[in-house]
């Protein structure tokens, strides 16, 4: 890596004048609790954090330099679900949890939920190099398959089968290449497995007007530590078309000495609708919703807590029925028949407060075992 | 990637632009001239292979060079079978069928060439040329050969023993037989390596001893009965540089015979091997080749599975095989040629030129072979006469000979077929 990020010292502390990159009023915010950076409209300015959902957003005049990067975006994907559409998503997460914590309701989650916007680092530069690769071409073999049977000789199957020449390759190249992706969130590869992948296609250039009322999370990354993750999207882009070049259908062993230059750092927004629930403890639990493909993500837990509460009172009916039916007995010391009422009402009351107490424990204990479990987004 | 380009890589085209390509050199492929002429390069006469020098020989001055190139056995290239090379194949008739017309450089005589013909010696001047052909792809001209290694004074000795080595063949022949004139020609053999695996199933005859009750004699008797039982199995062949001919001029059955060649001692392609022998380029194609390769692979590997069966009593068989790992190799393999007269007749004879062994037509003596068969049948004939005979004056005595006889007949009976049915095969040649 001969040159110095190119860019870096362009990116200057966050200012109340962002209007001048990004194209509209924004003011920076803070998570005071998580410590974590938005730039939002200032209507926006109390919002709870999307980040944490423990505190409100404070407004900020000023950062420490460089951080965070506040760099205009050059594209961003619009929001393709619509609200709607996330709404009901978040319906379904709140649907069907035995036992589900007070606080995880759909009717909470869709009053809570922001929209936000989530940022990739782009970086566009110049490479120069030499490479050598094995470059892979497809040709067809010509087989055979051939059944035999007692009285019907042979039957003949030509089959053609795929196999791949691999031939060696060398070269330069002195390329440029636009938005390569690198992660701007410490947190970015936990979201990109909450949150499942962003059509990167269907990108659209930065507008302001795209941003009315939704929150931007600033990038914790700099450049520096994230141009490490850019290198092997770098070397990714060169392999895919220096196998291009050679005409060649696949390519392996790609080897090369890069020099880079004219390094550009922008950013890419990713929608998110996020809310959030408290779970037993009081402790807000995020759900992320793709704005994009709609795949929701969150912790769907039944609540013991609740649980255990409905199996006390399971308990405490059983033993007021259970007593009861004592003081039936005793009464049938005076009205014989009532002893054999008292015995099955007592009987009764002891085997339903014994099963029916446990049941709520066991129903959820063993709906949060097979969520644990599951590989779903639902963690 | 300390050095760019790499040795021996030359710059090849780029459907990017700013990224050159560079690719290995392609082999350089025999750039000679469409006809080499063999001279010593001493004293100009005519060069021809030495098989008993292993290398080109002036026969006039002694110049001697060996030849270059190293034994590469079964360790040479073979191909696999690519659409465009099976389409390339089976255009067969697109090279060597027009007949060529050569002119001596030496002496100046013209000659025509039949199609195919890959060497020529002018026979005004003696002087040695092998025609480099052209294919419509490198696999499909000759890349490996085995060189003579019999040199042509053994040939006589050897089909001379030949002649005298069958008691069916008159007893004249040997003696009166003088081949003497043998042409070294190289033959074009494809040959074929794969694996075969296969899935059967059959049912399979197993003999067991009942007992059952008997109601006309009233009594328990046994008898062998058939059970037949589901089997199956997997059989996995390999076969490794099956041998099919590639001309369609030379007896089919005397090159079936004459295909013990060890590969091992395959060669590089050069033209020195051909100097001063016939060479035949091939006429059967590949696919054609290949298909008579595969149904005797096939058929040996139907043979494995009934052969992995409990018993030989099989019915309902059937099997589902697939080819992988198939390829193949075009070479030109040593034999000489001659031909000999023996009463008014003409007789082919070959001989392998690499390992000797000697094949062919040779004359039967049908006295000879109805004599042998006769004094087959003649012992089991003996005794049933005095079998038939001893019946009138000690039957017990009778009854014995007649069996023995029987015996006999049947033994002799084996042998008389299999003698005619020899006679008949090597008449039919």
């Amino acid at each position: 890596m001969s040159e110095q990020v190119q860019s870096e010292t362009s990116l200057s502390p966050l200012r109340l004048d962002a209007e001048s990159e990004w194209g509209l009023a924004l003011v920076g915010m803070r998570c005071p609790q998580c410590d974590w950076h938005y730039l939002g409209p200032p209507s926006a300015s109390n919002a709870r954090c999307p980040h944490c959902f423990g505190a409100d957003l404070m407004p900020v005049e000023t950062l420490p330099d460089h951080k965070p990067y506040h760099p205009a975006p050059e594209i961003l994907l619009p929001f393709q679900v619509p609200a709607a559409t996330a709404n009901e998503r978040i319906t379904d997460f709140a649907k069907d949890i035995p036992f589900a914590p007070y606080d995880l309701e759909a009717d909470t989650l869709r009053a809570r939920a922001q929209r936000i916007y989530l940022p990739v680092w782009l970086v566009d530069g110049d490479v120069q190099a030499v490479w050598d690769a094995e470059a892979g071409f497809d040709y067809e073999v010509v087989s055979h398959r051939e059944r035999y049977a007692d009285g019907g000789g042979w039957n003949t199957e030509e089959t053609r089968e795929t196999r791949i020449r691999w031939e060696p390759r060398a070269g330069q190249l002195a390329r440029h290449y636009d938005n390569i992706i690198a992660p701007a969130l410490e947190s970015h590869a936990a979201l990109q497995h909450a949150l499942g992948s962003y059509p990167k296609h269907d990108a659209q250039a930065y507008s302001p007007d795209k941003m009315a009322g939704i929150l931007v999370r600033l990038p914790d990354r700099p450049p520096q530590a994230a141009w490490s993750d850019a290198v092997p999207a770098f070397r990714s882009a060169a392999a895919k078309e220096c196998r291009q070049a050679a005409s060649a259908d696949h390519i392996r062993r790609f080897r090369w000495q890069p020099a880079y230059a004219n390094r550009n750092w922008t950013l890419l927004l990713l929608p998110v609708y996020a809310t959030y629930y408290l779970d037993d403890a009081g402790e807000p639990q995020a759900v992320l919703v793709n704005g994009c493909s709609g795949q929701i993500s969150g912790k769907r837990r039944a609540s013991m807590q609740r649980a255990q509460r409905t199996s006390l009172v399971i308990s405490v009916i059983a033993a007021l029925l259970f007593a009861l039916g004592l003081c039936l007995g005793v009464t049938g010391l005076a009205v014989p028949p009532l002893i054999i009422v008292g015995i099955v009402v007592a009987l009764a009351a002891f085997v339903a407060g014994i099963v029916g107490a446990s049941i709520p424990i066991i129903r959820a204990s063993r709906f949060n075992k097979q969520v644990s479990g599951s590989p779903d987004a639902s963690n | 990637m300390s050095k760019f380009p790499p040795p021996g890589f030359v710059k090849t085209g780029s459907a990017i632009p700013n990224i050159d390509v560079y690719m290995p050199a392609p082999v350089s492929q025999d750039q000679e001239s469409e006809v080499l002429d063999f001279k010593c390069p001493q004293c100009q006469a005519t060069t021809a292979y030495s098989v008993a020098d292993g290398g080109l020989k002036c026969a006039h001055c002694g110049y001697y060079a060996p030849p270059a190139k190293e034994v590469v056995g079964k360790g040479a290239a073979e191909f696999e079978f690519t659409v465009e090379t099976m389409e390339a194949a089976a255009y067969v008739h697109g090279w060597g069928t027009s007949r060529r017309e050569l002119q001596c450089q030496n002496c100046g005589a013209h000659a025509t060439l039949p199609p195919g013909r890959l060497t020529h010696t002018c026979p005004f001047c003696g002087s040695n040329r092998v025609l480099q052909q052209d294919a419509p792809q490198q696999s499909l001209r000759p890349r490996f050969l085995i060189a003579f290694e019999v040199p042509p004074e053994t040939c006589q000795s050897l089909v001379q023993t030949w002649l005298g080595s069958n008691w069916m063949t008159p007893r004249a022949l040997q003696e009166m037989t003088r081949v003497t004139k043998f042409t070294g020609i190289y033959i074009p053999f494809w040959t074929f390596d794969a694996l075969t695996e296969a899935d059967w199933k059959a049912e399979v005859g197993h003999q067991e001893t009942e007992r059952y009750y008997d109601h006309h004699d009233k009594e328990w008797k046994t008898r062998t009965v058939t059970v037949w039982k589901w089997e199956s199995g997997q059989v996995r062949e390999v076969f490794d540089d099956v041998l099919i001919s590639g001309t369609k001029h030379l007896s089919a059955v005397l090159l079936s015979r004459l295909k013990d060649y060890d590969t091992e001692a395959l060669v590089p392609y050069d033209a020195q091997f051909l100097a001063g022998f016939m060479a035949q380029a091939y006429d059967v194609p590949l696919e054609t080749a290949w298909e008579r390769a595969r149904t005797d692979m096939r058929e040996h590997t139907r043979g494995a599975c009934r052969n992995q069966a409990s018993t030989s009593q099989i019915r309902n068989f059937s099997m589902s095989l697939d080819f992988s790992d198939e390829s193949w190799r075009y070479v030109l393999l040593p034999a000489y040629i001659s031909t000999y007269r023996y009463e008014q007749q003409t007789y082919q004879v070959m001989v392998n030129g690499q390992t000797g062994t000697v094949t062919g037509q040779r004359p039967v003596d049908w006295t000879k072979v109805w004599l042998a068969i006769a004094a087959m049948l003649a012992p089991s004939a003996l005794l049933g006469l005095a079998g038939v005979f001893l019946l009138i004056v000690a039957l017990p005595l009778g009854v014995v000979a007649l069996v023995v006889a029987l015996v006999a007949l049947v033994i002799g009976g084996i042998f008389a077929v299999r003698t005619f049915q020899k006679a008949r095969g090597m008449d039919d040649v």
